[in-house]
């Protein structure tokens, strides 16, 4: 792993390529404008950052990033497109599990400082290869960690509590209010939660706890998302999984499972929560305080340790 | 007998009258009936228009959606090449700097040799030496740095990025023929150029093009229009191909005619379906993913123009639409100006 940081760039347009090497100029590049040929580069020259574009002809940018998450998962991954339609933007959650999603035409600042610290992350945090714990061990964690599900509405706080009750130690909460109070008493591993509770936004909520406390795991349930909501939520809340509503039994299982392995795995390894950090919101923008009232951003900042099982990073 | 016939009559006349109030309480009725439907009309083509206009906004929206993804990538080389050139004509810079320096250093001891001693000219050889040595390294440096060369590359690639821009805008002003409305003489292979770029990104990644466009004399048509009709066209196919399939756009003149077909590998058309889909609000999509607008549309803009739509289709293989238009446009009269509802 010694020398230089290493950067694969993928995009079918050539000239994009050109770019993205005179950018990074000062890193050692491999660019292939063959999606299908990226994984094998990726883990033949042992890189630490992989930038790729979404729409190609041959194969999109999600299932080049999963390919290369099973591969070589040393790299973090970079979505960089010109287009977002939900389906890719969805797809660079569950199966890309990307560091970020950025557009086009990127900042060449910004891109340049992301990658950057992507790098770093990359060379210095470990990794956890499968989330998937072995049996015994899923036991002991499922009867540990507690899962957290913030939903007002009732139906589908019935349904999920149908789903989750038999299997998890599951709390519900109907605000983010009630949400801290939980989470101020007891270790809670993963969130569970949609977009909006009735109409104050939980996004702001997801934000702050992933920015704080990056090793817990948040699955976001939406009914209707919007790609740039999702964006950001991957960007700026790195959430886990994004799952889709009406929730079906089976993939919301499979979520909180690898969510709760996750989690578990970094709680024993803190160090790989830095593979996980989200980036701070745009300063001055409209997110700047994160839409939250000081108060809660306090308490959510200042959640014991203890109670999340690792000391603070 | 008598008292019996009176009775008969009365009760005629009483079956009659009721008979008659009944009638009229029908016509009444009927009435009532009459100016219900009418305001239902009325109701049904607000709806109507107001569907249309959604289905305006819904191509705009279509149209940016495509159009920023096909600006957003040149844009994106463009814009970062630009800054980056700047950072290497700094570095450029430094290497003159150095260059210069080395220049000076040169021309120093050029001065001390008129009052020097044999001492003093064997250090000064030996500095001079030196001097010419950082000389020739610098100039080494200048000449051998691709630093001016990557900079004219990237500039030539920004260059054709905002070629690539400026025709995408030429384009788009193109397809939505803001500049002018009306009839007018009008290449359709140019138009198709146009619709496919702007559909462009439904295709991109699925759906191969085939192209076999044979020179067109010109057609007068609303060139705006016919753009619609391509767009249409262009995205049922996209639509009808499930994952990923072939697009076969065929053009060519046919006597005082031109014939354009539009073929997909797509999901075809069954024989239920098949007598409605110029039906407007007829659609097989899912409510919220299609007017039902679209083929009426083509269908409307075509006879407008006085030509015809023909479509053959096999369920599971695909579907061929193919419009014929006669050159000299609609006759007068029967100005496409009708079909403006598109």
């Amino acid at each position: 792993m010694a020398g230089g940081l290493r950067i694969l760039l993928v995009d079918d347009e050539a000239r994009i390529l050109r770019a993205l090497k005179a950018l990074f100029r000062d890193y050692q590049t491999f660019e292939t404008t063959n999606p299908l040929e990226a994984a094998a580069l990726a883990r033949q020259h042992d890189v630490d950052v992989v930038i790729c574009d979404q729409r190609m002809p041959e194969k999109t940018g999600v299932d080049v990033l999963r390919d290369i998450k099973e591969t070589h998962p040393r790299a973090l991954r970079i979505l960089l497109t010109g287009y977002s339609d939900l389906k890719a933007v969805i797809g660079s959650v569950n199966e890309g599990e990307v560091y970020r999603f950025v557009h086009k035409p990127w900042d060449n600042t910004e891109l340049k400082e992301l990658v950057g610290e992507a790098a770093v992350i990359a060379r210095e945090a470990p990794v956890i290869a499968r989330d998937v714990l072995p049996t015994h061990e899923h036991d002991r964690a499922r009867a540990h960690v507690g899962v957290l599900v913030i939903e007002h509405d009732t139906t589908v706080q019935q349904r999920l509590r149908e789903i989750l009750q038999p299997y998890y130690k599951v709390n519900f909460a109907n605000s983010a209010e009630r949400a801290l109070q939980i989470m101020e008493q007891q270790e809670t591993g993963v969130v569970i939660s949609e977009t909006n509770a009735g109409r104050s936004d939980l996004t702001g909520l997801l934000k702050a706890l992933k920015l704080h406390h990056p090793h817990i795991a948040t699955v976001v349930l939406t009914e209707r998302a919007n790609a740039q909501t999702v964006i950001e939520l991957i960007n700026e809340g790195q959430v886990y999984r994004m799952l889709i509503k009406p929730v079906r039994m089976g993939t919301c299982r499979l979520s909180v499972d690898s969510a709760i392995g996750r989690y578990w795995q970094l709680k024993q390894n803190p160090q790989a929560a830095r593979r996980y950090t989200a980036a701070a919101p745009p300063e001055g923008g409209p997110n700047s305080s994160l839409r939250l009232p000081a108060a809660l951003l306090n308490r959510i900042r200042s959640l014991p340790g203890r109670l999340l099982g690792v000391a603070k990073l | 007998m008598l008292i019996g016939v009176v009775v008969l009559l009365l009760a005629a006349c009483g079956a009659l009258a009721f008979l008659w109030l009944q009638e009229r309480k029908k016509n009444a009725d009927f009435t009532a009936r009459e100016a219900q439907t009418q305001d239902e009309m009325k109701r049904l083509q607000a709806t109507q228009s107001q569907v249309i206009h959604t289905t305006k906004l819904a191509s705009l929206g279509q149209m940016v959606a495509g159009v920023a993804h096909e600006i957003n990538t040149p844009l994106g080389f463009v814009k970062s090449n630009v800054e980056v050139v700047g950072d290497l004509l700094d570095d450029y810079r430094k290497l003159v700097k150095l260059y210069d320096a080395a220049v000076q250093l040169c021309l120093q001891p050029v001065d001390l040799i008129f009052g020097a001693d044999k001492a003093a000219l064997d250090k000064l050889v030996k500095y001079v030496e030196e001097a010419r040595r950082k000389l020739f390294e610098a100039r080494a440096n200048l000449e051998s740095s691709s630093l001016l060369k990557d900079a004219k590359e990237l500039l030539g690639d920004a260059d054709d990025g905002l070629t690539q821009l400026a025709s995408l805008v030429q384009n788009l002003k193109g397809f939505s023929r803001v500049d002018r409305d009306g009839m007018d003489s009008v290449d359709l292979n140019e138009g198709l150029d146009s619709a496919l770029i702007i559909a462009q990104h439904q295709l991109r990644d699925r759906v191969k093009v085939v192209k076999h466009l044979q020179p067109l004399p010109k057609v007068r048509c609303m060139a705006s229009q016919m753009n619609q009709v391509f767009l249409n066209l262009i995205t049922n196919a996209a639509q009808a191909i499930d994952g990923e399939g072939t697009l076969t756009i065929e053009s060519k003149p046919v006597g005082q005619t031109v014939e354009m077909s539009f073929a997909d590998t797509g999901s075809g058309i069954t024989d239920d379906v098949l007598p409605k889909i110029f039906d407007p609000f007829f659609t097989t999509k899912p409510v919220g993913e299609g007017t039902g607008l679209g083929l009426s549309i083509v269908h409307k803009i075509i006879k407008g123009h006085n030509g015809s739509v023909k479509v053959r289709t096999t369920p599971k293989k695909g579907s061929t639409f193919t419009i014929t238009l006669p050159v000299d446009g609609p006759a007068a009269g029967t100005a496409a100006a009708t079909a403006n509802a598109a």
